[in-house]
């Protein structure tokens, strides 16, 4: 929270109003869905946080400010009259951040309350400090990915021939079921395997298919997010070469991300293998068509990005994930998914890469 | 829109988007939104990567699809959007979904600082599309 407190006095907010979520939970501990009664958590730069929950919530919000805060109730319609003034009374002023998931009912509420204040997004708080993860955070990190091969592991086992991606994606439910998690798997057959985010059409597994599996469980809250692709059965020259340039690309990424360098020349190292091969260039399919990564934590995907554009220097503690993709739209798709954590020396993988196209695991 | 005096509602997915569009889908960090003007055909704004997916979901103004790609502002697309359907005017009214979360918000505005914002509560109520307005938080991980 002192984090919390210098970040805003160097961007000039005298508080930041969170709602339910992953922020809330990082500061509090408090796990709270955002739903139809307003609870709204104020992190003044001076004083005491409090939470303005609904009379009904009175007693669920004491989870809130456990640490520390008061609780203000509020009737019926006066919310946002009760946030206002107790941002007021915080000395908050009239520069209010708010937190990026705020729903904008809840802004315009507290807008209207204060005509004067000006509002503005609190990611340099908020992700200034989740973007840097403690060594306690890395560990549950490193669980959700032991957790999430190990399920893998169980789930690709069960491969036949007419098995569809739902019998896959189901398997690795169960599979996270029986290691006491949750967590689900989006599964990708054959040539639909070149759709990034896959397709609602349905798709049974046959040979010489590519089998694509991506997604993640949570432990305590902090998120895995793992990519394998392997063949099912024997794989032709041209998907042995894709794979072997996807790997490559991998590889590449996780050497450049070193502390001090931009995060979108990670994505530059990555993109180049997959462009001197032939594909993209830029964004263009057949080729890399996303960023190469994404920061991960108690949200599967998070700040920072591994993305042109994004000059932010990489630093010790930051957790991204690794996954160009090449996509060929009409013929297949291949992507190798791995997180990794930025250390003094450079980055390290939380899992072993997948070694080759038949050997998902290392 | 035009009985509470907006030019258009923006929505970000959700059960109002798919109320009133049929598109279902995950609430992520990529900005996905859809432009509905008081006049004229809506406007889906979307990540380039995932058109393909988009399509096979999208059947209310199909023909005009706007991706960003990942280094590219998704908030230009949509002030374009508005613009395109007359509703980026000085002194316009959009409507932004309640539900919304307030970076999309704020993306828009800083891009369209001439446009007043409001809720699109009363609107979307009046379309029936409120039902399951209370949640904030679509899936998608």
């Amino acid at each position: 929270m002192e984090k919390a407190r210098g970040l805003m006095r160097r961007e000039g907010l005298g508080a930041v109003v969170l709602e339910g979520g992953t922020s809330l939970f990082y500061f509090t501990g408090a796990r709270w869905q955002a739903g139809e009664r307003i609870l709204a958590w104020v992190l003044p730069a001076k004083g005491d946080p409090l939470v303005v929950a609904a009379q009904a919530d009175a007693a669920k919000a004491q989870s809130v400010v456990r640490i520390s805060g008061e609780v203000r109730t509020y009737e019926k319609d006066d919310a946002y009259e009760k946030l206002a003034q107790a941002l007021k009374d915080r000395g908050a002023g009239s520069r209010i951040g708010i937190e990026e998931r705020v729903r904008f009912a809840v802004y315009d509420g507290l807008r209207k309350q204060m005509p004067g204040a000006e509002f503005a997004g609190a990611d340099a708080v908020t992700a200034g400090c989740r973007m840097i993860k403690s060594p306690a955070e890395i560990a549950l990190l490193q669980r959700a990915n032991d957790i999430t091969i190990e399920a893998y592991k169980a789930a690709f086992a069960t491969l036949r021939e007419g098995m569809t991606q739902r019998e896959l994606s189901g398997n690795i439910a169960a599979a996270y079921r029986a290691l006491g998690v949750s967590g689900n798997a989006m599964a990708i057959f054959g040539k639909y395997t070149a759709f990034p985010h896959g397709s609602i059409e349905p798709q049974t597994l046959r040979e010489g298919d590519l089998v694509l599996v991506d997604d993640g469980c949570s432990v305590e809250g902090y998120e895995s997010d793992i990519t394998r692709t392997m063949i099912f059965g024997k794989p032709t020259a041209r998907q042995v070469q894709v794979w072997n340039v996807e790997r490559k690309a991998q590889d590449a990424a996780l050497a450049a991300a070193k502390p001090g360098a931009a995060c979108e020349s990670v994505d530059a190292a990555a993109r180049k293998v997959i462009t001197d091969a032939g594909f993209g260039p830029g964004y263009k399919v057949p080729g890399l068509p996303h960023r190469t990564g994404h920061g991960i934590g108690l949200d599967g995907h998070e700040w920072t990005y591994l993305v042109k554009g994004n000059t932010t220097p990489l630093a010790p503690g930051m957790c991204f994930s690794d996954e160009p993709t090449i996509a060929i739209y009409g013929e297949f798709g291949v992507r190798l998914e791995d997180c990794m954590y930025i250390t003094e020396s450079g980055a390290r993988m939380f899992t072993k890469q997948s070694p080759a196209i038949d050997q998902p695991f290392g | 829109m035009k009985e509470f005096g907006l030019q258009a509602v923006v929505l970000e997915p959700g059960p109002a988007m798919q109320y009133l569009t049929g598109v279902r889908w995950g609430k992520s960090e990529r900005t996905f939104a859809v432009v509905l003007p008081a006049k004229g055909d809506p406007v889906w704004v979307l990540p380039g990567f995932e058109e393909m997916r988009a399509r096979e979901l999208i059947h209310l103004g199909k023909d005009d699809i706007r991706v960003w790609q990942e280094d590219e502002s998704p908030y230009a697309r949509i002030v374009e959007g508005l613009r395109d359907r007359g509703a980026a005017g000085p002194g316009n009214r959009v409507g932004i979904d309640e539900a919304a979360r307030f970076f999309v918000f704020d993306g828009i505005r800083k891009l369209a600082p001439q446009l007043e914002f409001s809720g699109a509560a009363q609107v979307l109520h009046a379309a029936g599309a409120d039902q399951a307005q209370g949640a904030g938080r679509g899936g998608g991980r």
